[in-house]
């Protein structure tokens, strides 16, 4: 595609506006007159081209569709109507039962009473959800309105694989199953059985609401270090990642793999599985990912948190010192869509990265 | 090797199965019993620690550990206590109220239990009350532990400190602190004795606190 010099005036142009789903309110966010549209724009970075300009987080169209049990009770939903108070939290599509937890603004599974403390048992005591039971059909005509297709359309997985077995096993079951030898083939034989069950999801996904890029949640580590090894991600889970990103890529489409945690050295691992998209949180080295791996996969970065006050001078000194902190990658875009839509200051930092990488990629 | 170091290598590879075997076997052949977990068992339990600062083992590879040396423990408790070997302290932990999380605080029990102690585990969300209480019912606990994994339940842990206080017994403890918001700074402003990065660096406090490493 050939290159468009920057038009500052012409792309400040807001053109429109168009919906973005969130939790408590769905807001109206401006649409700017960009030279292709920030689907093309992110595919561009996704295929590893040089895009127009650093693609954001907002450039993707997020939805959690409300129907699926998983997204109610974790009180994580991006639908046509925003999520009430009394649906947070409650049971998940496996029957566990979630607690919401109003200062986290999250659900989690009360500690203490495991569904299973022993994998080995996950056939008698899991019943899998039969997707069928859900309407599909009436959940996506009414997101389809609102839906703004000049973007990246994005549908997310909660609870992955190791999250899931969290939630059937507490943390220090889980985590143990992936090392026990007497219930490492059942987790196996687990992991096998929800890497089905996601690629019938991620196939309705596509078919019901147009998915071209699944979050798939899974953390794998705390702010210290991932919860373990590569040798015991590479055996328990990298299969199983693999397998869901291939449900993805069979049918066109992208894997962003949401993966809190200090875990850069399991990149490698997501990497070899294939994911296309991975956001280290910030306690990563991410300008070293980049150097070391930014040629296999593409990496999202958090810019400074500025306080909403923040002069016109500090944002474009922080959105300067931004993009020449990963000056010359391009496979790279900015997180920070949810801090942008409730800090004006960081909202004016996320455009400004826009302008100077629309100058400083059209140099590369 | 001796059944003592083949004790601790079935320990720190989490070997569950083989640990009670061994201990029993130890015992048979006239090995004291605080040898047995002094030498065999916490010193194992000392070297996953070490190991899992350095990231050189993680999460699981503790915890099949920590759950071995468990094993060894019950079969050993009776002949401890018959010769009248005591844990070197008690430690009472728990995370605040209003944070439900308990990872990390179980982290850091079976940590402080493989150093050796006794822990009081209250559980998670535990009001300032709870802890009084507790407190109160264990006048030879020295350490009491508080986990936060929330900023926003991190004033839980400044109120409880200041309710141990108001209940006069502030003096009688030492109080650390963790959890993943938790500094060394904050450790310092709300003036507790210690805080701990991890769950084998809260071992290391706790014997230090007890004046014992």
């Amino acid at each position: 595609m050939d290159r468009i010099p920057l038009d500052r005036e012409k792309e400040s142009q807001v053109i429109g506006t168009s919906t973005q789903f969130s939790v408590s309110a769905n807001v109206q966010v401006p649409v700017y007159n960009t030279p292709v549209t920030p689907y093309e724009n992110f595919k561009m970075m996704l295929e590893g081209k040089v895009p127009f300009w650093m693609p954001t987080d907002q450039d993707e169209f997020s939805i959690i569709p409300r129907i699926i049990p998983d997204n109610r009770a974790r009180a994580l939903v991006y639908d046509a109507e925003p999520l009430l108070p009394e649906e947070k939290g409650g049971k998940d599509w496996f029957g566990i039962e979630w607690e919401f937890v109003p200062t986290v603004g999250g659900s989690m599974v009360k500690p203490g009473k495991p569904r299973l403390s022993d994998a080995n048992d996950w056939p008698k005591l899991i019943k899998f959800p039969n997707l069928d039971d859900l309407d599909w059909e009436g959940s996506s005509k009414k997101i389809a309105p609102h839906v703004n297709r000049n973007k990246l359309i994005e549908l997310w997985i909660m609870n992955g694989l190791f999250e899931r077995l969290i939630s059937f096993m507490d943390f220090e079951g889980a985590a143990m199953a992936l090392l026990d030898e007497e219930q490492q083939d059942a987790v196996h034989a687990l992991f096998d059985k929800l890497c089905l069950f996601y690629d019938d999801l991620i196939g309705r996904f596509q078919k019901y609401y147009g998915a071209q890029i699944i979050q798939f949640h899974d953390d794998w580590g705390s702010q210290r270090a991932p919860f373990f090894s590569y040798s015991t991600c590479e055996e328990m889970l990298l299969p199983y990642l693999k397998r869901v990103v291939d449900s993805c890529h069979k049918r066109g489409i992208y894997l962003n793999f949401h993966c809190c945690g200090k875990n850069e050295m399991l990149l490698p691992a997501m990497i070899e599985a294939g994911v296309d998209l991975w956001v280290p949180q910030p306690m990563n080295d991410t300008v070293m990912l980049a150097k070391k791996y930014g040629d296999r996969i593409c990496l999202g970065a958090y810019p400074e948190q500025l306080p909403p006050d923040a002069s016109d001078d500090v944002i474009k000194n922080a959105a300067k010192a931004f993009m020449d902190k990963y000056k010359g990658f391009y496979r790279l875009f900015v997180f920070g869509g949810m801090a942008a839509r409730t800090n004006p200051a960081f909202a004016k930092l996320i455009r400004e990265t826009y302008f100077i990488s629309r100058e400083e990629y059209n140099k590369l | 090797m001796s059944i003592v170091k083949e004790i601790a290598a079935a320990v720190e590879a989490g070997k569950s199965k083989q640990v009670g075997g061994l201990v029993e076997q130890a015992l048979a052949e006239g090995i004291e019993p605080n040898v047995i977990l002094n030498e065999g068992m916490i010193q194992a339990m000392g070297v996953v620690g070490e190991k899992f600062k350095n990231n050189e083992i993680f999460v699981p590879e503790m915890l099949i550990a920590a759950r071995a040396m468990k094993k060894g423990v019950e079969i050993l408790t009776p002949y401890l206590a018959k010769q009248g070997v005591e844990p070197i302290g008690k430690v009472i932990l728990g995370t605040v109220a209003g944070d439900l999380h308990d990872i990390g605080k179980n982290l850091v029990g079976m940590m402080i239990e493989g150093a050796g102690f006794k822990v009081l585990d209250l559980g998670v969300d535990v009001p300032p009350e709870k802890f009084i209480e507790v407190m109160k019912a264990n006048p030879d606990c020295k350490v009491v532990a508080l986990s936060a994994l929330l900023t926003s339940t991190m004033p839980a842990i400044t109120s409880t400190v200041k309710a141990i206080e108001e209940a006069g017994l502030r003096n009688t403890v030492k109080i650390m602190i963790g959890g993943a918001p938790v500094t060394q700074a904050f450790a310092d402003e709300i003036k507790v004795d210690g805080y701990s990065e991890d769950a084998a660096s809260a071992a290391e406090l706790a014997k230090k606190l007890y004046g014992v490493a």
